[in-house]
């Protein structure tokens, strides 16, 4: 946490007048009792109108300059706060976009989402919070300890045995009970695991006529949580009575105490007015500061996990002089093994082959077999733990990440779109695309019909995530964005998965005829995909076992072989 | 929707409370009690310091008497408190329980096109966050609301025993702080709002962007993304910057009011004290009150914004609570027993909404044993048809039976016993392999789970599991391969073996040895049972007895895989693109 404070870097002055103005606003609340104290001795007893009054007038000065010190006090803490947790917030944005894939893949992107978020604004909440309030609690125990000292040390004595009570009992009971929040919050989220769960497989339960059993169960958690909290609840129920009594059982000792001092002469009755107020104001500010501690702990909290994510560094590194431009057409695999960041076993072990340009290569296997790994190597996703891999004859690590990947199109698995139109997606492959590219490789991603039924046309408005498209839908836009790059490689990583197969077919046939000179790779499970290929890369967990064309596999590998049967059965027999 | 009514409301809120009626009555009697003997302190605090006047005229006797008189009091105004809480919790508590079980005993039985529509995240936003959110208010409501109405009458009427003069003083000026906290409310309400607009609009943008962050770098899109980032980052500086700082203004504000009230009791106070008319005790008992008299108004304005917030809360759930159920199954229905295994369709009409007609004329008859095979496009009605023979929807025209019984006849839950189903999603519940395996029938014994595991080639791997049939499966099926998943939805099948199945072949996300292994589970099971097969594979659709052929919601064509491509239709026509 104390890392990030590299971020209150600009606002030194605000994080310091904001805590110096409360100060001067508790200096002036503590000076109060002894006005009144005054008023009664003076004013009173000596019957002194004048000095009542001007003594009044002290007090409405007092409350205006208490004001104004707590309105530039918060005013400074506001703008520091903010302005620390916007500069964080976009340190980390930036940081999240030089994350490699590897370190996306172990951090996971949920995360980083709620770091950015929720973590962040709580970080925000807490200096707010710090710096109004974390000085004027403890300024105003202690001050009115100091001040009850300056009215009468004996007297004063109950206000040293008060507050280390006080204490014991306000933060004893939060201690208690913030772990059994914790429980509270783990019972919670059983009830809300439940209820997702049933809704998601409601078409299941129905189907085995469960329901009378999941709302036992429901009932079974749900009491539980409740439970818990009412346990919890009778814990906190016990803060306000006791430190109330606590308090009071201190104002009959003050004024039993006071009463003898009197007597004895040593204070006046003003004085024990001014005692007995100065203990009434240390309750609400000791509770006020539990509050704030539990409030701070949280903070720091978000605030580690903010910080870890700052201490994720990429590993992959830029040579210096990469290399900028060069043919990218033809891949060479030498050897290539990829062990991912944690995993026991390599993802990818020892791949051979080469393409040349303009060559398409289909590659199939079951799931896991490494099939979208291979191909996230290629524009340097992740870098292979042995072996080389050379792109336009240049190691990959030699090239510059950026100009590697201006040359390659990748349709990924999912097929993700933006909020924005459908021209301002299609863009994100090539933001120079005039509309007629645009059209062009839409025709191409059998994507215009798509398009054409829209009122809009390209200005169509496509909602987050591209919700209101079928899967279908997306799956050929998202291939239309990675055609209008014109890259010279592109790679459709199972990106037909959600179409039929005559679009399918239609898709493949049509960027066969329009893709001259670019490599392509194709990623699937259907042998139909894949057996046009100049070359076809069978994958069996992580190995290549067999590299060639649809008839060479028929014939000498026996995968290839079952995939295809297992896919064609009776039409090879007849 | 149109907006309840507050009081409608209300009035549900009040019927589940009544069930703790008598519980809430001792609340709101020790909460009386309890303001009124808090009040009592300051005036026997008065009166003590009245007796140390000073040097030597100090009555200790009386002191003494006054002291204990206020131990007392404490002392029952704590265990009042104390008790109070205590039964406060109890009644949040348990209403909440009771809504939530109530909320989630509907979602048992409402139709299916509810949860379909609605999003599952809303739904359980509702259960939970709102009924939470609830809970806040009520349990604010019952502990703020009735003490700090008691207190100010109380110190109301306190004040106006001991002088009436000092007590107009703070009546007049105390409304000022009401008034400060509302103006500063109200003002600071537009800039919260559009705080939050921008914040959503921030949150929307990281979701989408880090959420997929792998996209934007393989497009290169980084630096675009932050420019953009960087525009609605300070925009959302700005805004919450002015919207922090003026809403920090309303503690400071409402202080500086009671400032000045205590000011004012003090002067005041203080001439009349000179003149002798009250007492030195009697101002110290003011000036305390002066100081918390603020505190009650301030705290009620709080539960009643709170307070509205939890109607607005209350309401949704309600809105859940209220959904029109399924239809109930009809008072004469009857049980589907002994079933052979004839479905027919007749001239069936189905659609989502009205707008957008979907199925039409469908007509489809089926005899016991058959296996047929559904097949088009995506988004072509294949669910649908699924949907309807397990009456998760009910058509819109025409009939369909099962034996010559129309399942509208039929009760719901004995028409579903007779067919097993088989998802593309794999919905595995939290708990054990056997657990989820003996879903279906919770009583069979471990040799019955075991045969079914077998029969659905999932033996072997669940035996390669750490504990075997004892692993604990997460939420959804935690570490299982999509797979696995797949294997044990269909052993859950297996165990009760009814006479008809569904079948959605999902052979999209698993690889080819398991596939092969889920096939001949499936045949297995298929074995001299009417089959719904919705299919994706093409030796599966050709061993079929009958083929549909759906294409945006009607069954363009049917018959055997010869017949088909003889027609040379739709059919044909997709078949043949597998080989181009």
């Amino acid at each position: 946490m104390f890392k990030l404070l590299r971020f209150m870097k600009g606002y030194r002055k605000e994080s310091i007048l904001g805590p110096f103005f409360k100060m001067l606003e508790v200096v002036f609340e503590l000076m109060v009792p002894l006005i009144v104290a005054n008023i009664v001795d003076i004013g009173i007893k000596g019957d002194n109108t004048a000095y009542i009054f001007k003594m009044s007038l002290l007090l409405v000065l007092f409350g205006l300059i208490g004001l104004s010190s707590t309105l530039a006090a918060q005013y400074f803490a506001a703008k520091a706060a903010v302005g620390f947790a916007s500069k964080v917030r976009f340190a980390l944005f930036e940081h999240i976009g030089r994350l490699s894939y590897t370190e996306l893949d172990t951090v996971g992107t949920s995360t980083l989402i709620t770091r950015m978020t929720s973590d962040i604004n709580q970080v925000q909440q807490g200096v707010n919070l710090t710096l109004r309030l974390f000085l004027r609690s403890p300024f105003i125990v202690f001050g009115a300890l100091i001040m009850a000292f300056t009215v009468d040390a004996k007297a004063a004595l109950w206000f040293v045995v008060v507050i280390p009570i006080l204490s014991v009992v306000v933060f004893g009971i939060m201690l208690i009970s913030i772990p059994l929040y914790k429980k509270v919050q783990s019972g919670l989220d059983r009830v809300v695991g439940l209820t997702r769960s049933e809704l998601s497989g409601a078409r299941v339960v129905r189907a085995f006529c469960t329901e009378n059993r999941e709302v036992g169960e429901f009932e079974e958690r749900n009491n539980t949580l409740t439970e818990t909290q009412k346990f919890v609840g009778r814990i906190s129920a016990l803060m306000n009575p006791l430190t109330y009594v606590i308090i009071n059982l201190a104002v009959i000792a003050l004024i039993y105490t006071g009463a003898i001092r009197v007597e004895t002469g040593i204070i006046t009755q003003g004085a024990v007015i001014a005692l007995y107020n100065y203990m009434s104001q240390i309750l609400v500010e000791l509770i006020k500061l539990a509050n704030l501690i539990i409030n701070i702990t949280k903070s720091v909290a978000s605030g580690n996990r903010i910080q870890s994510v700052f201490e994720i560094e990429s590993d992959q590194t830029e040579r210096e002089n990469a290399i900028v431009s060069a043919d990218a057409g033809t891949i060479e695999f030498k050897n290539v093994s990829l062990k991912y960041k944690g995993a026991a076993e390599n993802s990818l072990q020892n791949i051979t082959f080469s393409v040349k340009k303009g060559e398409t290569v289909g590659i199939i296997g079951g799931t896991g077999s490494g099939k979208s790994t291979l191909v996230n190597m290629i524009p340097r996703f992740y870098d292979s733990s042995e072996g080389e891999l050379l792109i336009g004859g240049v190691d990959v690590k030699e090239w510059d990440t950026e100009a590697l990947r201006e040359k390659i199109a990748v349709v990924p698995q999912k097929a993700v779109l933006f909020k924005g139109t459908i021209r301002e997606n299609i863009l994100w492959g090539n933001e120079n695309a005039t509309d007629d590219d645009i059209y062009s490789a839409l025709k191409t991603a059998q994507a215009l019909d798509i398009v054409m039924k829209k009122d809009n046309k390209l200005d169509h408005l496509i909602e987050q995530s591209g919700r209101n498209l079928s899967g279908g839908q997306r799956q050929r836009l998202t291939i239309a964005r990675a055609l209008v790059k014109k890259p010279q490689i592109l790679i459709l990583d199972d990106s037909s998965s959600a179409l039929d197969y005559a679009t399918d077919s239609a898709l493949r046939k049509a960027i066969a005829e329009s893709t001259d000179g670019m490599t392509v790779f194709i990623v699937s499970q259907r042998a139909s995909s894949v057996m046009n290929a100049d070359k076809i890369i069978v994958l069996d967990d992580g190995e290549a076992v067999g590299i060639g064309t649809h008839d060479e596999l028929l014939a000498t590998c026996d995968i290839y072989s079952e995939i295809y049967h297992s896919q064609f059965k009776k039409v090879v027999e007849k | 929707m149109s907006k309840p009514s507050k009081k409608g409301v209300f009035s549900k809120i009040m019927r589940y409370i009544g069930r703790y009626k008598y519980l809430l009555a001792l609340s709101v009697l020790f909460a009386a009690v309890s303001a009124i003997l808090t009040l009592l302190v300051p005036v026997f605090i008065g009166d003590a310091i009245d007796l140390i006047v000073s040097k030597g005229k100090v009555d200790f006797a009386g002191i003494g008497s006054i002291l204990l008189k206020i131990g007392v009091v404490i002392s029952v105004t704590a265990i009042l408190q104390w008790l109070m809480n205590i039964f406060n919790n109890r009644i949040t508590f348990n209403v909440v329980r009771d809504i939530r079980n109530e909320a989630f005993k509907r979602t048992q039985i409402l139709p299916l096109s509810y949860i379909d529509t609605h999003p599952h995240g809303e739904t359980v936003s509702r259960i939970i966050a709102d009924v939470d959110q609830f809970a806040d208010g009520l349990l604010m409501g019952l502990t703020q609301l009735f003490t700090g109405v008691i207190t100010i009458l109380g110190t109301l009427v306190f004040m106006l025993l001991i002088d009436v003069r000092i007590t107009l003083v703070v009546v007049l000026l105390t409304p000022l702080s009401m008034l400060v906290a509302k103006f500063i409310t109200t003002r600071t309400y537009s800039m919260f709002q559009k705080q939050s607009e921008i914040r959503g609009e921030q949150t929307g943008f990281i979701e989408e962007m880090v959420g997929n962050q792998k996209v934007v770098k393989a497009f290169s899109h980084e630096d675009e993304n932050l420019e953009k980032f960087g525009e609605i980052n300070d925009q959302l500086e700005k805004c919450t910057l002015k919207a922090t700082f003026f809403s920090s203004l309303t503690n400071p504000g409402t202080r500086f009011v009671n400032s000045l009230v205590y000011a004012g009791v003090a002067l005041v106070g203080a001439l009349l004290a000179a003149n002798g008319a009250i007492t030195v005790g009697a101002l110290t008992c003011f000036l305390s009150y002066a100081n918390q008299y603020a505190k009650p108004f301030n705290e009620i304005s709080g539960v009643i914004t709170e307070f509205n917030n939890a109607l607005v809360c209350a309401n949704r759930v309600f809105e859940l609570i209220e959904q029109q159920p399924e239809i109930p199954d009809d008072v004469n229905a009857t049980e589907l027993n002994d079933v052979y295994g004839k479905v027919d369709l007749d001239s069936v009409y189905f659609s989502y909404t009205p707008e957008q007609k979907l199925i039409e004329n469908l007509n489809l008859s089926v005899k016991p044993g058959m296996r047929v095979a559904i097949v088009g496009p995506t988004g072509c009605g294949k669910t649908t048809l699924i949907n309807l023979l397990m009456r998760f929807y009910d058509v819109t025209g025409g009939e369909i039976s099962v034996d010559g019984k129309p399942i509208l006849t039929l009760t719901r839950k004995s028409l579903r016993k007779n067919y097993g189903m088989v998802l593309q999603e794999t919905w595995l519940c939290e708990g054990t392999v056997r657990d989820n395996i003996a879903f279906g029938k919770p009583d069979a014994t471990d040799e019955e789970i075991v045969a079914a595991a077998k029969a659905a080639h999932a033996h072997s791997f669940i035996k390669r599991l750490e504990n075997g049939y004892n692993t604990v499966l997460g939420e959804d099926g935690g570490n299982l391969s999509q797979g696995q998943k797949q294997l044990l939805c269909i052993a859950r099948v297996m165990l009760c073996l009814p006479p008809m199945l569904i079948l959605d072949e999902a052979t999209s996300s698993i690889d080819t040895r398991t596939e092969q292994r889920i096939q001949k589970a499936f045949s297995t099971m298929m074995e001299g049972r009417t089959s719904f097969i919705v299919a994706h594979r093409l030796s599966t659709i050709m061993e079929a007895d009958i083929i549909l052929v759906m294409k945006d919601g009607n069954i363009i064509e049917q018959g055997s895989h010869d017949e088909l491509i003889e027609k040379n239709g739709f059919y044909a026509k997709m078949y043949e693109s597998q080989f181009i």
